[in-house]
């Protein structure tokens, strides 16, 4: 859904930071910032830690556990075979099948995650507010009516090359 | 955590943002010089000699190969581990540097990851072939069947090296891949072809560059990174497992997971060194992937070789103090002296004596001593593999069934055809795709320059 917003463009990582904590200051709420690579300072200030990493936790508890439950109903209950008078139930290398088959799961499973929560998938189209977001431009996006204070002198002043007011 | 305090610049030029684009995205919008051409010519035709290896594989069988009775395993298995070896560099790279806070691996790490996609790709055939009946491979794969149930034995190092390795190539394939999705969006944006744009459109799956969605994608990437350090500790240790627990003398030892571990970060790295001298001659990249950068990869090599040649030590120490005649024997009768002396001395010439070399700056520097020694070591690896695994089976507990071992055209051919997939797809990879990520190095290409600004 496209709202009516403004558009701050920048060309440079430190005047993007120096913008966004203005706008911070000022309490200004920013929808997002587009820019071609991850700066670790802007997405300090616009975004939450994500919480995938406890949603991996999960993935991989529950992987081990399949695992072993697997190993065990499969060598133990459905067809125990003796291998040389070994024990049927071995723990030690089972060790290795849960160690691999925990970090194949919470890998496949991560990424699943990623692309349900980004409800990204192959052939998606990009919805980018101009073209150089992934060349060399960062673009701060705001909601119109979000901005309480005078956003435009704010960017402008924190060295904004562009404003523009356009429906995004 | 430990930091790094780098002194300098990573990327040359005090580059802009616009202008590293242009310059790692230019490969894959012109079109590609005669040495493109050349090499693929040549790849093509190893891989046609890889394809008769193949037919002569499927026609007639295993007996075309050199294996016997007493040498089972030969050249497949020698390759398989060179191969895997060499796959350990990519992900080496991303994930012990990232560890480290080592950034100068950025302009690198996307080539070494598809290096390693290649090359366990090729691993992965030579167990395949060897199963005689790769048609039939589904049955390693354990699965309620008709047959019986009857389940895998879990016990066995050779299933867990299946699981290991199909899970090294998926998670390396998986990092790779979601590495390269903004960069593919940068190609996908830049480019004017409406067919070309739909293709990396296709791939970049919607890539904007929001702040949302590289929160997510580098928390994403440290789970997938923090995976792949203790998966590529296992990969070689399982594969040295299968050595390691069997009575083989020379291959029954505790040292052996360890030493095929580092052993595997030892030739990755040298292949790493191999091609990016090449690749920085060919495809003008020399602002990102400096002098600097090979000397980095060299100190790499040169403490590995350390690692490696007291392993070399320890190995014939423990086989004399331990007191056991048959590995004293293997050791020093059949290794180091005897049937497999000069593969033994290869071995030690190329992965324990020439990267030391490295102490000396001069050396470091060179370009031409850095790739002849980056090469031997590739070849001594090799011969480490042959040594093992072929001296060791060749004369073992009974003298009545010691045998030689000799490799067929077949044999030859099949590796051939290996370096002609792996030359192939390196190929395509840096005809298609930005080969250094142009996404990290714009975070890392100020470093140094703004220092002296302010």
């Amino acid at each position: 859904m496209s709202k009516r917003s403004i558009i701050g463009v920048f060309d440079d990582e430190s005047r993007v930071v120096s913008a966004i904590k203005k706008l911070k200051e000022n309490k200004v709420k920013i929808n997002d910032v587009y820019g071609p690579f991850a700066s670790h300072d802007i997405l300090s200030l616009v975004t939450k830690p994500s919480r995938l990493p406890h949603l991996a936790f999960i993935f991989g508890a529950g992987a081990a556990i399949s695992t072993f439950l697997f190993v065990y109903y499969t060598s133990v209950i459905n067809y125990p075979l003796s291998y040389g008078g070994k024990p049927t139930f071995s723990f030690p290398p089972m060790v290795v099948i849960i160690y691999l088959i925990t970090i194949l799961g919470t890998a496949t499973l991560s990424v699943f995650a990623f692309l349900g929560r980004t409800a990204t998938y192959p052939g998606k189209k990009a919805k980018m507010p101009g073209i150089g977001a992934m060349d060399d431009k960062f673009f701060v996006v705001i909601d119109q009516k979000n901005a309480v204070a005078d956003v435009e002198s704010l960017m402008r002043n924190n060295g904004a090359i562009e404003i523009r007011y356009e429906e995004f | 955590m430990i930091r790094s305090h780098f002194k300098g610049v990573l990327v040359e030029g005090n580059k802009t943002y616009a202008e590293v684009t242009r310059d790692i995205a230019l490969p894959t919008e012109t079109k590609p010089s005669r040495w493109w051409y050349a090499a693929m010519t040549l790849a093509t035709l190893a891989l046609l000699a890889g394809a008769w290896a193949l037919y002569h594989t499927f026609a007639y069988g295993l007996g075309t190969w050199g294996i016997n009775n007493t040498v089972a395993w030969g050249w497949d298995i020698i390759n398989f581990v060179w191969w895997i070896g060499i796959g350990h560099a990519g992900t080496a790279f991303t994930i012990f540097l990232l560890i480290f806070r080592q950034k100068w691996a950025s302009s690198i790490n996307r080539t070494a990851e598809a290096m390693t996609v290649f090359a366990v790709i090729c691993a992965a055939l030579f167990p395949l072939l060897h199963m005689g009946r790769p048609w039939l491979a589904f049955y390693i794969i354990p699965y309620p069947n008709s047959r019986g149930p009857l389940w895998l034995n879990f016990n066995s190092p050779l299933f867990w090296d299946v699981l290991a390795i199909s899970t090294y190539l998926l998670m390396s394939i998986t990092l790779w891949y979601f590495g390269m999705i903004p960069d593919l969006a940068t190609i996908r944006d830049r480019s004017k072809n409406k067919f070309k744009k739909t293709i990396y459109g296709i791939f970049a799956m919607g890539w904007s560059g929001s702040a949302i969605q590289y929160n997510r994608y580098e928390a994403l990437n440290k789970i997938l990174g923090g995976l792949a350090a203790p998966l590529v500790i296992s990969v070689h240790s399982i594969v040295a497992l299968d050595f390691a627990v069997s009575v083989i003398p020379g291959w029954h030892t505790t040292i052996f997971p360890p030493y095929f571990f580092v052993g595997a970060i030892f030739s990755g790295f040298a292949m790493v060194l191999t091609i990016m001298i090449m690749l920085r001659k060919v495809l003008k990249i020399k602002d990102f992937v400096t002098d600097k950068h090979l000397e980095f990869i060299a100190r790499v090599l040169q403490f590995g070789s350390l690692i490696i040649g007291s392993s070399y030590l320890m190995e014939i120490f423990i086989a004399w103090y331990s007191g056991v005649e048959y590995e004293a024997f293997t050791f020093l009768h059949v290794r180091a002296s005897g049937k497999f002396s000069p593969d033994f001395w290869i071995m030690v010439l190329c992965n324990a004596i020439m990267p030391q070399f490295f102490w000396f700056k001069k050396f470091r520097k060179s370009l031409f001593w850095l790739f002849i020694i980056s090469i031997m070591v590739n070849i001594g690896m090799w011969f480490e593999r042959f040594v093992i695994i072929v001296s060791s089976l060749s004369q073992d507990f009974l003298p009545a069934n010691w045998a030689t071992y000799k490799p067929t055209l077949v044999d030859i051919g099949l590796y051939v055809g290996t370096f002609g997939l792996f030359m192939a797809g390196m190929l395509m990879f840096i005809r298609f795709i930005p080969i250094i990520a142009i996404n990290e190095v714009k975070g890392i290409s100020k470093l140094g320059y703004k220092k002296n600004k302010e």
